[in-house]
């Protein structure tokens, strides 16, 4: 294993105290660690169940480098098989999508079930004797060496030992079901689009995060149109931001009501409402309901990110400011340490009524994605940041990420008291960058962290 | 007024010297250069208020699949409301991504144009390149992509009615589409 000290020298200390090393936005180095050091031991999200409902469907997804068939296979179980034919590592599978019940090697012929099962081997007798020469039924395309999914959420890990999922999400659960279980049948999503940006993944992943304060300035525009009123002003401060274990995320404040009341207001059908109520705990009630918080971006560690607001969508001839609300899923993939690559999937809740589910997708498209009116300027300033991140006075600049903080480390705000915020973790309102910073500490731990020698397969 | 979805072309491409082909194919590179120039709004005047304009996501599929778009997921799929927030966005001082601006280059070729069973409508093919360039050293940016317009007969003015755009490429290497093809 390289050693690796001198790269994180002045790295790890300064994340820890709010000042960002600018060149980690923009270091080969650092990207090297992180492929060795977190993306093969952290939970990486590759599809929704909804991607896949039929025995047979498939849809091909990477890990970094690595291509993975996620398959529902006959008997309707989720794998995730890794895309390399066994004889001379072919990918099987060149599609994006489909459904079969076989991928057969183009090079040599070699079959194997959508189960991963190798079933077909062209002259198996004349060249490997047969079953006693190679027994065919022992082998299987390689499975992720770990698979668990969440509310439909697939996610893979490369270390077999990993923590289970469950437990990595731990109580960032609470807020990740406000976006993936607003019924009992769950989500359904459409997509993913797909584009490369020249920026890090971290930063789209720290801005999803907890950047509150970037939305008046930033998305200025999207005001001016009409297309959504919450951003106005300061409006963004009076709402919460929380961190709850691997994820955190961002908040608007609701003007006074109930939950029905709140949730009419950012645009929920009441059928969707009676259904919410029976999905959602009390306390996820009363965050909205009484705590009068509505969730909007979030990010889950270390690159999966959400998105729920409530734009007024539809030319509404008598002024009407109706707003529709919107769901997005997407995923920062690492390219290099200056490329990512954009997935934005469209989510729904599978039991919204037809013309809900038309509009919200409208919202989407406007609002985000590779064509959304939020998502141009932002990546106009990722791309912008990391190309100065890669030069030598990047290596000399410290960015000040201490929103929130006074020079003691004491809070600027006070954290919210758990009868005005009834989420896990913490929150508070006010601008801050509480979340960018603990996003980063995560980081900072594991590339502090060497890695176990994993056994060859 | 027959609705541009049932406008099927009828029989093969008009022939290059047909005036009807000359004036589909004027329409197309005279929108180009508005596209080319940003007058966005000159442009919104070129589309019929009932515009449809669909770029769907393209997906790799095996032969034989029988579809490479992805299900029910677009990258644009606008009407004449949402294509007007857009240009009202572009019109703002606040729309980042585009000051400075793009240098665009919009490359229209492979015209062809057909009649339609109703004669209020054209149906036209076309394939464009989208050169872009942001900065003075990044890297430029392009799109490709094959166009299937229907065009309207509004008074003597053709209009464009609906564009169906089918890129080239399952992921775009642009980092957004704050453009129009």
């Amino acid at each position: 294993m390289a050693d690796h000290r001198h790269v994180l020298d002045g790295v790890v200390d300064n994340v820890r105290r709010g000042m960002i090393p600018a060149h980690i936005y923009n270091d080969n180095e650092l990207f090297e660690l992180e492929k060795e050091r977190l993306f093969s031991r952290t939970w990486m999200f590759v599809a929704h169940e909804s991607e896949i409902p039929q025995d047979g469907d498939y849809v091909v997804r990477r890990v970094l480098d690595d291509s993975f068939i996620v398959t529902r296979d006959a008997d309707g179980n989720i794998r995730a098989l890794f895309n390399m034919c066994l004889h001379r590592g072919m990918q099987v599978c060149r599609a994006e999508m489909g459904n079969a019940s076989n991928f057969r090697c183009p090079y040599h012929g070699w079959t194997y079930r959508n189960d991963g099962r190798l079933t077909g081997l062209p002259f198996h007798r004349e060249a490997y004797g047969g079953e006693g020469g190679f027994p065919k039924s022992r082998q299987t395309l390689l499975p992720a060496p770990n698979l668990a999914s969440y509310n439909g959420l697939i996610f893979v890990n490369m270390d077999p030992c990993a923590q289970p999922l469950e437990e990595f999400l731990g109580n960032f659960r609470f807020y990740l079901d406000f976006y993936t279980r607003q019924s009992p049948g769950g989500l359904e999503v459409r997509g993913p689009q797909r584009w490369r940006i020249k920026a890090n993944w971290k930063i789209g992943a720290e801005n999803f995060a907890g950047d509150m304060y970037h939305t008046p300035h930033t998305h200025a525009s999207i005001v001016e149109i009409g297309l959504f009123r919450e951003p106005k002003a300061q409006k963004r401060k009076d709402g919460a931001t929380y961190w709850a274990q691997c994820g955190g995320g961002t908040t608007y404040k609701l003007p006074p009501g109930n939950f029905e009341q709140r949730m009419r207001y950012v645009g929920y059908p009441d059928e969707m409402i009676d259904r919410l109520k029976r999905v959602w705990t009390p306390s996820q009630q009363q965050l909205v309901g009484e705590d009068g918080f509505m969730i909007s971006a979030a990010s889950c560690f270390p690159n999966l990110s959400f998105v729920h607001n409530w734009p007024k969508v539809l030319d509404s001839p008598d002024g009407t400011d109706d707003v529709l609300p919107f769901i997005s899923i997407r995923l920062w993939q690492p390219i290099s340490e200056n490329e990512t690559e954009v997935c934005s999937w469209f989510a729904v809740d599978s039991a919204a009524p037809p013309e809900y589910k038309k509009n919200s997708y409208k919202a989407y498209l406007m609002c985000f994605g590779s064509t959304g009116m939020f998502e141009q300027d932002d990546v106009e300033n990722w791309v912008s940041l990391t190309n100065t991140a890669g030069g030598a006075m990047a290596r000399r600049l410290l960015l000040n990420s201490r929103m929130g903080l006074l020079s003691d480390d004491r809070p600027v705000v006070d954290p919210l008291p758990s009868e005005a915020f009834h989420g896990p973790g913490y929150a508070q309102v006010g601008y801050n960058e509480h979340n960018q910073r603990a996003l980063l500490r995560l980081w900072a731990d594991h590339l502090e962290m060497p890695v176990r020698t994993a056994a060859p397969a | 007024m027959m609705p541009t979805e049932v406008c099927t072309p009828v029989g093969k491409p008009l022939p290059f010297n047909d005036n009807r082909h000359l004036q589909a194919h004027q329409f197309l590179v005279d929108e180009a250069y508005l596209l080319d120039a940003q007058d966005y709004e000159t442009w919104l005047d070129t589309l019929t208020d009932d515009i449809r304009y669909l770029m769907p996501v393209r997906v790799t599929t095996a032969l034989g699949a029988g579809f490479d778009t992805s299900p029910e997921m677009a990258h644009f799929d606008e009407d004449k409301y949402s294509l007007s927030r857009r240009v009202a966005r572009f019109a703002t001082e606040h729309a980042w991504t585009e000051d400075p601006p793009s240098r665009m280059r919009h490359y229209i070729t492979n015209v062809r144009t057909f009649a339609c069973e109703d004669d209020a409508h054209l149906v036209v093919e076309s394939a464009e390149l989208l050169f872009r360039s942001r900065g003075d050293v990044n890297e430029a940016a392009l799109v490709s992509c094959g166009r299937n317009d229907v065009l309207r007969w509004c008074g003597d003015q053709l209009r464009l009615a609906r564009r169906n755009i089918m890129v080239d490429e399952s992921v775009l290497r642009m980092q957004n589409l704050a453009v129009f093809l």
